[in-house]
């Protein structure tokens, strides 16, 4: 190497040095904000641009166009959430620094709103811009033990957490117990949502899943672990298990109930069943995160969406269970076949052995997720 | 006299600060990261944490090994395939050379992702490709091929095929017909011609392709993604799985510098023994 180049090398690695230094300048950050939690004021009437992060079909075509005739508020609805943990991956940076990456709803599950909560990345609700939400707020829903009196989150929909069959293959896998059935070998997914998949394993195992022990969820895991290496269980999917199920490739998966009706369109064989051990319950909750803009648009979303007649019209298209009162009324009226619908209207038999989504001890929750995600990765 | 011993810099100049801001830059940020430790609900802490670089190698050795049997695996059956159709179109293309160029690179006009993705339609249990193997006897009535390693490494070899192919070709393609003719002259059989002229004359171009192929084999993950499943997750599956869900960003750090290195000390290792001019492309000038 000639000394020229020796120099530009060395001068080189210098800067790369320094300006690396510089960027580390900034903390890696995490740990949360300190500021106090503020409320998202309501002002004035509500107008401007106002932009939502939900879920792939969680809404019909129409309920976005007619806000926006109604209100003259301009939507950006986004399907962007496909996965909490990936979804809080990709907005955490810009909450750490006190922004909302530009939306001013998320939708998020009950443990990850709580999560963002206890990180001081949302604001609480001014409920006096809200009248709908309190008024229409199913009652089985009013104080959920992660906000007791709803103070910052609002339910988009319910859903359950069970069983989605093909049952042309497999008539006769009714329990999670079944589906560590030799049977089923290479038949079976199940969902990477560590609180959706976990307790339903722990439940085959006769475990009280709200009051589980940390060695219940890793004696699951450790199931889990198994079945994988046994070649049981051949993945762990999120939403795209209905692809996998729509061409056959397995027979029964652990999967959300609204998806098993929208799945029964294309093949009549699929369909969601019950779990004889009980299912989990949850919800998408609308929150809203600190720095989000016109927060009184994001108002006039939220009560808007808990009009029961505007209610039903979401609920009829994604058949999950909606948190509003009236709206099965409505859809009976309609004509829907969705009023007809345990998976939407569940009644107290149909759900008589479910547990609302369990969080692991909070002591152990690294460690647990960190087996689980070992599982994942094989 | 100045000016142009200056010069060369100055055109060095836009790929070195290409170099330092896209690739020298990120590095040493990542290098900080991984020497962190704590988490995201607690914060990240600087403190030299080294232990994330034992960790990523203990925790993760199952993954490494598979991932290079894969990548291995994959880049030897692309070489197979891609020699002998580089050598058809150098030497017996004739007027078709561009179109077969073009029919190579094609597959490119469309995205990574939906070319992944269309795998997973034809290897489906129920689909047509299947019932073939299993027709043919290669794969047993009720077994898969998707969610196993043999779709994996399937998978790896089509998307990187014509990374093999086309420095392959090149280098064939380069090389002057007299030479062959010549060894043929010297009563060299067919044979001979090609592993004593052609062969040699195109290392460089499979040295070049399989290093093409192999390096971004080895830190895909779309592949095992799409057509793999628990069993046959790779160590690029590894790290955004820790990134993304588990958000450990100093183990997802410390094992992307880890695949690294292994990928470099692999690389190098290769090289001598291939032997650097072979991919430089010097070695038949100065013998």
């Amino acid at each position: 190497m000639n000394r020229h180049l020796t120099k530009l090398v060395a001068a080189l690695a210098f800067a790369t040095l320094a300006m690396g230094a510089a960027a580390c300048g900034s903390d890696l950050g995490g740990g949360g904000r300190d500021e106090e939690v503020t409320t998202a004021e309501a002002e004035g009437t509500a107008s401007g641009e106002l932009a939502i992060s939900n879920w792939p079909f969680y809404i019909d075509k129409d309920t976005v166009p007619e806000f926006e005739q109604e209100t003259g508020i301009k939507v950006d609805y986004t399907e962007d959430v496909n996965d909490n943990n990936e979804f809080f991956a990709k907005v955490q940076p810009d909450l750490q620094n006190g922004e909302s990456g530009g939306a001013s709803i998320y939708v998020v599950t009950d443990w990850m709103a709580q999560k963002m909560y206890d990180l001081g990345y949302l604001q609480d609700f001014d409920k006096e811009a809200i009248p709908n939400f309190e008024d229409n707020l199913v009652s089985n829903l009013e104080s959920p033990a992660f906000d007791p009196e709803r103070n910052y989150s609002a339910p988009w929909q319910s859903g359950m957490t069970g069983l989605i069959v093909n049952s042309e293959v497999a008539p006769d896998l009714t329990s999670i117990a079944d589906i560590f059935d030799p049977e089923y070998e290479g038949e079976i997914e199940v969902l990477t949502e560590l609180r959706d998949t976990v307790p339903l394993v722990m439940k085959s195992e006769g475990v009280d899943v709200e009051n589980a022990t940390t060695e219940d969820w890793l004696a699951a895991i450790d199931k889990l672990g198994e079945a994988v290496d046994s070649g049981q269980i051949v993945d762990f999917t999120g939403n795209d298990y209905t692809a996998d199920l729509a061409r056959g490739d397995v027979a029964a998966v652990i999967g959300w109930s609204g998806d098993a009706v929208q799945l029964q369109a294309d093949d009549p064989n699929i369909e969601f069943v019950m779990p004889e051990e009980g299912c989990i319950q949850w919800s998408d909750n609308m929150v809203i995160p600190v720095g989000a803009p016109n927060p009184t648009a994001a108002y006039e979303w939220i009560d808007y969406v808990y009009e029961p007649e505007n209610q039903a019209q979401i609920t009829d298209y994604n058949y999950y269970v909606s948190p509003v009162d009236g709206v099965k009324e409505i859809l009976e009226k309609q004509g829907s076949d969705a009023a007809k619908s345990n998976l939407v209207f569940p009644d107290e038999e149909y759900v008589a052995n479910c547990s609302s989504q369990p969080n692991p001890p909070a002591e152990d929750e690294e460690e647990i997720e960190k087996a689980f995600q070992q599982v994942i990765t094989g | 006299m100045t000016r142009s011993r200056r010069t060369p810099y100055f055109l060095l100049g836009p790929g070195l600060l290409w170099l330092l801001v896209f690739f020298a830059i990120p590095m040493a940020f990542m290098a900080y990261i991984s020497l962190n430790s704590g988490s995201l609900s607690e914060g990240f802490e600087f403190n030299w944490e080294w232990q994330n670089f034992s960790d990523a190698l203990t925790d993760y050795g199952t993954q490494f090994g598979r991932t290079f049997i894969y990548a291995g695996v994959a880049t030897v059956l692309a070489l197979l395939i891609a020699y002998p159709l580089a050598y058809a179109i150098a030497f017996k293309g004739g007027r078709w050379k561009t179109a077969l160029l073009f029919v190579v690179v094609a597959p490119f006009f469309t995205t990574y992702l939906i070319r992944t993705l269309a795998w997973q339609t034809i290897l489906a249990d129920e689909g047509p490709f299947v019932a073939f193997l299993q027709g043919v006897g290669l794969v047993g009535q009720d077994s898969e091929v998707l969610d196993t390693p043999g779709s994996v490494i399937l998978g790896l070899t089509y998307n990187f095929l014509p990374f093999m192919i086309l420095p392959i070709y090149a280098s064939l393609e380069a090389i002057d017909g007299r030479l062959v003719e010549a060894a043929k002259d010297l009563y060299a059989s067919s044979k001979t011609a090609f592993l004593r002229v052609t062969l040699p004359l195109s290392m460089p171009g499979v040295i070049a392709g399989t290093l093409l192929t192999f390096i971004p084999a080895a830190g895909d993950y779309i592949n095992a993604d799409f057509l793999g499943g628990a069993g046959q997750q790779m160590i690029g599956n590894v790290i955004q799985n820790l990134y993304i869900e588990q958000r450990l960003y100093p183990a997802a750090a410390a094992l992307s510098f880890v695949l690294m290195a292994v990928v470099l000390v692999f690389v190098l290792a290769y090289i001598r023994f291939a032997g650097s001019e072979a991919l430089m492309g010097e070695e038949e000038e100065r013998a």
